[in-house]
């Protein structure tokens, strides 16, 4: 939409605002301009400015509804923006399109647009809108109705458009009116998983008129939560045939490297992309800032969230609006508690100071994206909540207390900040974590280079089985049906072997498979997780009362006897771990330590993808079987070793998908250092690599898998380093690490030779006393030859795929 | 490892299987309704198993004559009226249908499927249980058509929770072929919610057993008809024991299934002749306490309130001289107290009130109001201002919270300022007599 007009008084304020930022600016980075070359070594390591874009506007399309574009007209807009004007002739033409424009661009309109249009043409369309958050829906829906009250002033109340929310939230009596009469139903994954899927019969009237399915915040979908999201629209769309309709797929997503990708991986359908915004665009500076080094032996810098502090307190001094996303709920509420503190000589300023996270009561949450929206509310710290689309306004300034973890993450939360005219800024403050430093020592690799790739793997078989049971209750396989890229009619076999499913007809005819169990599959299967299977986690200190839950595969290292369990700043230790009941039973106690757990892993190769590479790189299928034999207990704030325990805890075993790198023996023993120094060197080299695979892969740290062989012996094994998927099955990392081999090496290189300390650190090559002291110099020598010359060696001999190593 | 054994490895692992599956032929429709004594029905959307059984006149279910229930049911038109007025349908027209539905599992989604479909019609002397049965999934549409066929020649129907699940069920199951409804514009009366009210947590019956206490049918055929029943499948084996039939094809272990669903048909009709005999007889019929507070709360909800006083007087008459249930005894008496307000017998709600007050081992929270009742009444109507102000300094002496307790020290105050005046004496009192009255 296009209706900004400056004012008088508003260009004043505009020009006041733009002094106060450049002003906060020049504190931040003393003495530089506001765009300037890469300083890595200092605080302040990259100052960009991004210019300002002039809008780009295309006329309402010819075909558009009258009504609607009266309806537009009305409110004061005359013509589009580019791409919702492209987006509307895709979808015109039947294209499945994905739209992938910044944040604030008028993204909405693109879907909205030619929905509305389709309905005011044809009443008995029906399109469902898909969120990742309740939230994000009750926002979108307000948006909507504005939207559908300003036709119906044009076109009547006749032509009254519904719209509504269907989720967990909706009133029983409501549901029915909804299922019927909601040309626009507004919900999430989950809900339609488990409560509009099995129920179909009743939705037969969206079902047959189903013409859109919009994705909004497609990027969101990654990892386990696509792979189950795949699925629920393989078992969507096969609804869908049943009823006779064959929606199109409009969806929107923040800038990742392979949107099209991801949304044809969703759907399952070719998408056509439109990426370039017409919409205007303030003038930006991008700063990174690197708390300075207090200790340099041991790595150890400025507390990244007392550096947010200093950093958000010079913006709103200024009466700049700012908002400080923090990586965690107890941040959070920590910076927020500083910057109250920051202003309490000013009067009314510690209430215009607000926190805002998930767990806040949704009223509050209302009155402080109001309070933003209006200008009352002059600063907020929030966490992720605040990324994705709630509308909070644009605000001037956004402060990130540590990397957000991925490039298309950062843009969206810096997107907060800006309006289509005058100047905003995004400063990102990192912390001491390996990739916070790669990043903010590598500025290029944010500002130039591609954002992530997001994955998913819709064939992973245990999702992919769960799903099949769900598909199979809401309508019977036929003995043709195909479903995704595997043998359904070999799974159903399977599941008939178990009596879930039974097939009717005679064998040699065609027939279908029936769902033959009383118990109803999609209460079993969580979409945010791969298998349902929790540990519940019981607070005795006064009575019994369930305090949290974990998921089965991280259970043993987190909640091991003895393991220290943190909840909203509340210390607990685990008294007993009932693993036959999935229960934690644990205590409130007094420490100052933490536990990590001690895990041995043991991988065994059973096949390979790409055994005739020539390179010295692989992927394939692995046997992980890990083991926690005992914790440490880390000191708080100084993370001193304070002891150690033993544990016999049962082994896991899990079936997976990995990438590994051999180190070939030759080039083990061209190095000119002792075999423990070498043996250090690959577990310094693994570590580095297993973060910059987080980087790559826009994935967390419990996503993948590190297991280290490092030779123990000169034998004849080879080294190898597996960085696996640390999912039941895979859930699709290995083959691009694979495919980006070369950009891992080289990234660990810039990694470890890029830090500041002296024989290895938490920030590099691992925290010293865990690895030897020429742990950093070996690794770095060791990526040297694998950079250069491993195109020259010759192909390794394939040795005992079993190793056994401690990690 | 093959994607076989994996997929194995994963299906398994999560659920073992309880029993080896044997999948062996097709089930051969004639041999099982051979087997289940019915006959077979070939439509072109597929065949049925249609079991038919007659339960005459002398035959007995339980202690009940089948005899009498049918004419419980063909004769207690005005009771039936009066249950259909408590819980709105249309009117409901005879002749009636019983419905009860044996399903795939409990849950009301696309894949759970009525495989047997029961339905019992009073015939003559005689009520005549008609069963489908589904022979295997792929025939749903013929059984669905059925029923159609049979519906459409009976007026209305009944069923027990079939408002919540028999009946959304089947109808999703007519949505699922993309069918009509033809249920849609039937009267339904579901008989769960009438039984409830009548029959809901009766210790007088109640055993050890906690479900005893519930409204279920079998339990309320085991006290209002005497039916033991004897080797009766349990309802969660119901399902499993269909899919086994449809795996093996063997119909023996349904013979049970399909006794079961007969048994809770002719149960649902008996139940229902015990409700219209106690709403057309009146509380006489009755010696349970338990009972007659039911009673008159569903002639409070079909709005026959001389119906639900008498009730109600019967119930604390049996009350007081059982002795052993305070708190049946005291909502009856704040029922008794509301219907008389109501009708305006202000004088003999009062009487309800004051016995409310004085009941032993009766509840804090009825006895208050009680005694705030009364003290409305003595302050407007009897004008005993001094019997009102201690019955407000009674409700006083209790820890009362915000409102009721600021309403009390206000009704006090209002109380002391007129028996200042009344002191006086004169036309000021006379003044305020008339202005007072019109208030409650």
């Amino acid at each position: 939409m296009a209706s900004d007009k400056a004012t008088l008084p508003a260009r004043r304020s505009l020009e006041h605002k733009q002094v106060a930022l450049q002003s906060a600016l020049h504190v931040l980075a003393s003495g530089t301009e506001l765009d300037r070359a890469d300083t890595p070594d200092e605080v302040v390591t990259a100052v960009r400015r991004l210019p300002a874009v002039e809008a780009a506007y295309a006329p309402f399309p010819a075909g558009i509804d009258p009504r609607l574009r009266a309806a537009f007209e009305a409110r004061g807009v005359q013509q589009l923006y580019t791409h919702q004007a492209e987006a509307f002739d895709l979808v015109t033409q039947g294209r499945h399109v994905v739209v992938t424009t910044p944040t604030a661009s008028g993204k909405t309109l693109c879907y909205n647009l030619p929905v509305l249009d389709r309905i005011l043409k044809n009443p008995a369309t029906r399109a469902l809108y898909l969120f990742p958050t309740k939230a994000l829906a009750q926002d979108q829906m307000a948006e909507l109705h504005e939207l559908v009250g300003a036709i119906s002033k044009v076109a009547g109340d006749e032509n009254e458009i519904g719209v509504h929310t269907y989720d967990g939230d909706t009133p029983q009596d409501a549901r029915r009116t909804i299922r019927t009469k909601a040309h626009i139903v507004l919900s999430n994954p989950d809900m339609v998983h488990s409560g509009i899927l099995p129920h179909h019969p009743r939705w037969a009237k969206l079902f047959e008129n189903l013409q859109f399915i919009i994705i909004d915040e497609l990027h969101a979908y990654r990892g386990v939560f696509g792979s189950h999201l795949a699925n629920v629209l393989r078992r969507l769309q096969r609804i869908c045939r049943h009823y006779g309709s064959n929606p199109q797929f409009i969806c929107s997503s923040a800038t990742i490297a392979n949107p099209s990708e991801l949304a044809a991986g969703l759907a399952e359908r070719p998408f056509s992309l439109v990426s370039k915004s017409g919409a205007p665009r303030g003038e930006k500076f991008f700063v990174f800032v690197n708390p300075p080094v207090v200790n340099r032996e041991l790595g150890i810098r400025k507390s990244y969230v007392a550096e947010s502090r200093r950093v958000a307190g010079e913006f709103l001094r200024r009466n700049l609006q700012v908002i400080v996303f923090a990586q965690s709920r107890t941040t959070t509420e920590i910076l927020t508690t500083y910057l109250k503190e920051d202003f309490e000589d000013v009067p009314g300023m510690p209430e215009r100071i607000r926190g805002y996270r998930g767990g806040y009561l949704p009223l509050r949450r209302r009155e402080i994206e109001k309070g933003l929206r209006a200008g009352e509310v002059r600063g907020v710290v929030s966490t992720n909540a605040l990324e994705l689309g709630i509308d909070i306004g644009a605000l001037d300034v956004c402060v990130m207390a540590g990397y957000p973890g991925t490039i298309a993450s950062t843009w969206q939360r810096a997107g907060r900040a800006g309006r289509r005219t005058g100047q905003s800024a995004a400063v990102m403050v990192s912390s001491s974590a390996p990739i916070d430093q790669f990043v903010v020592r590598h500025p290029s690799y944010f500002f130039d280079a591609s954002p992530e790739h997001a994955l998913v793997n819709p064939d992973n078989l245990h999702i992919l089985v769960d799903h099949v049971k769900c598909a199979a209750f809401e309508l019977p396989f036929t003995t043709e049906e195909t479903y995704g890229q595997v043998n359904v009619q070999e799974v159903l076999g399977v599941l008939q072997e178990s009596g879930l499913v039974h097939r009717s007809g005679h064998e040699d005819e065609a027939g279908q498979w029936h769902w033959t169990s009383e118990s109803y599959p999609a209460n079993a299967v969580s979409l945010r997780s791969i298998s349902s299977d929790n540990f519940v986690i019981t607070d005795h200190t006064s009575g019994a009362k369930v305090i949290g839950e974990t998921d089965f595969t991280s259970a043993l290292s987190t909640l091991h006897p003895k393991a220290i369990y943190m909840v909203e700043g509340k210390i607990f230790q685990v008294e007993e771990l009932d693993f036959v009941g999935r229960k934690a039973h644990v205590k409130e106690v007094d420490c100052d330590y933490y536990t990590t757990a001690i895990t041995y892993t043991k991988v065994t190769i059973l096949g390979r993808f790409a055994a005739d590479s020539p390179s010295v790189a692989l992927h394939g299928e692995v046997h992980v079987v890990s083991r926690v034999v005992g914790f440490k207990k880390i000191k708080f704030h100084t993370n001193e070793n304070v002891g150690s325990g033993e544990l016999d805890l049962p082994e896991q075993q899990m079936h997976t998908t990995s990438y590994w790198l051999e180190i070939p023996l030759a080039m083990m023993n061209m190095l000119p250092y002792a075999t423990d120094d070498r043996r250090d060197g690959v577990v310094g080299l693994a570590f580095a690599m297993k973060q910059v695979a987080q980087l790559l892969l826009m994935c967390d740290a419990r996503d993948v898998g590190l297991s280290v062989n490092a030779g123990e012996t000169d034998g004849d094994d080879t080294p190898r380093i597996f960085i696996y998927d640390a999912y039941p099955g895979g859930i699709g990392f290995s083959a691009p690490l694979w495919g980006m081999q070369r950009e891992l090496l080289s990234k660990a290189s810039a990694l470890i030779a890029g830090c500041d300390c002296e024989t290895g650190c938490p920030t590099c090559v691992g925290p010293v006393g865990e690895t030897g002291p020429l742990a950093k110099t070996v690794a770095l020598r060791l990526l040297e030859h694998l950079l250069t010359g491993a195109a020259e060696l010759p192909p390794p001999a394939i040795s005992s795929p079993e190793d056994l190593v401690p990690f | 490892m093959s994607t076989l054994d994996r997929l194995r490895g994963i299906v398994q692992g999560t659920k073992p299987s309880a029993v080896p599956i044997a999948t062996s032929s097709q089930p051969d429709i004639a041999s099982a309704a051979s087997t289940l004594g019915g006959s077979v029905r070939e439509r072109a959307e597929g065949g049925v198993i249609v079991v038919d059984r007659e339960y005459r006149a002398d035959d007995l279910h339980g202690c009940c004559r089948i005899g009498d229930i049918i004419e419980t049911l063909n004769e207690e038109r005005d009771a039936l009226a009066a249950i259909a007025r408590a819980w709105p349908t249309k009117a409901l027209s005879s002749p009636l249908l019983f419905l009860d539905l044996e399903t795939t599992g409990l849950f009301t989604g696309a894949g759970t499927q009525a495989f047997l479909v029961g339905c019992a019609v009073i015939d003559g002397d005689a009520i005549c249980v008609r069963q489908f049965l589904m022979p295997g999934f792929e025939h749903e549409r013929a059984v669905l058509a059925e029923l159609a066929a049979f519906a459409a020649r009976h007026g209305a129907l009944v069923t027990y929770n079939g408002k919540t699940f028999d009946v959304p069920l089947i109808e999703t199951r007519f949505l699922f072929h993309r069918l009509p409804f033809p249920l849609a514009e039937t009267p339904h009366l579901d008989m769960l919610h009438p039984a409830r009210r009548l029959w809901r947590g009766r210790p007088a019956t109640a055993g050890p057993d906690p479900d005893e206490s519930s409204c279920s049918l079998s339990v309320l055929e085991k006290h209002l008809a005497g039916l033991h029943r004897v080797g009766d499948v349990p309802g969660f084996e119901i399902p499993s024991r269909y899919f086994q039939f449809v795996r093996d094809g063997d119909a023996r272990p349904l013979e049970a299934v399909l006794e079961h669903n007969r048994l809770d048909l002719v149960s649902l009709a008996a139940v229902m002749a015990r409700a219209l005999t106690l709403v057309s007889r009146g509380p006489l019929e009755s010696s349970n306490p338990h009972e007659c507070l039911g009673l008159a709360r569903l002639y409070e909800r079909a709005g026959s309130h001389d119906n639900a006083e008498g009730a109600l007087l019967r119930c604390i008459d049996l009350a007081k001289r059982i002795g052993s249930e305070p708190d049946v005894h005291a909502d009856a008496l704040r029922r008794l107290a509301w219907i008389r307000r109501r009708a305006g017998r202000v004088h003999e709600a009062a009487e309800a009130w004051r016995e409310l007050a004085i009941l032993p081992r009766c509840a804090g929270s009825l006895r208050r109001e009680a005694k705030e009742a009364l003290a409305i009444y003595h302050e407007h109507r009897s004008r005993d201002l001094g019997e009102a102000r201690s019955l407000v300094l009674d409700v006083l002496k209790d820890d009362l919270e915000g409102n009721r307790k600021a309403a009390a020290e206000h009704r006090l105050q209002r109380l002391d300022r007129k028996l200042a005046v009344r002191e006086q004496g004169g036309l000021v009192a006379a003044l305020d007599d008339t202005l007072g009255s019109g208030l409650t």
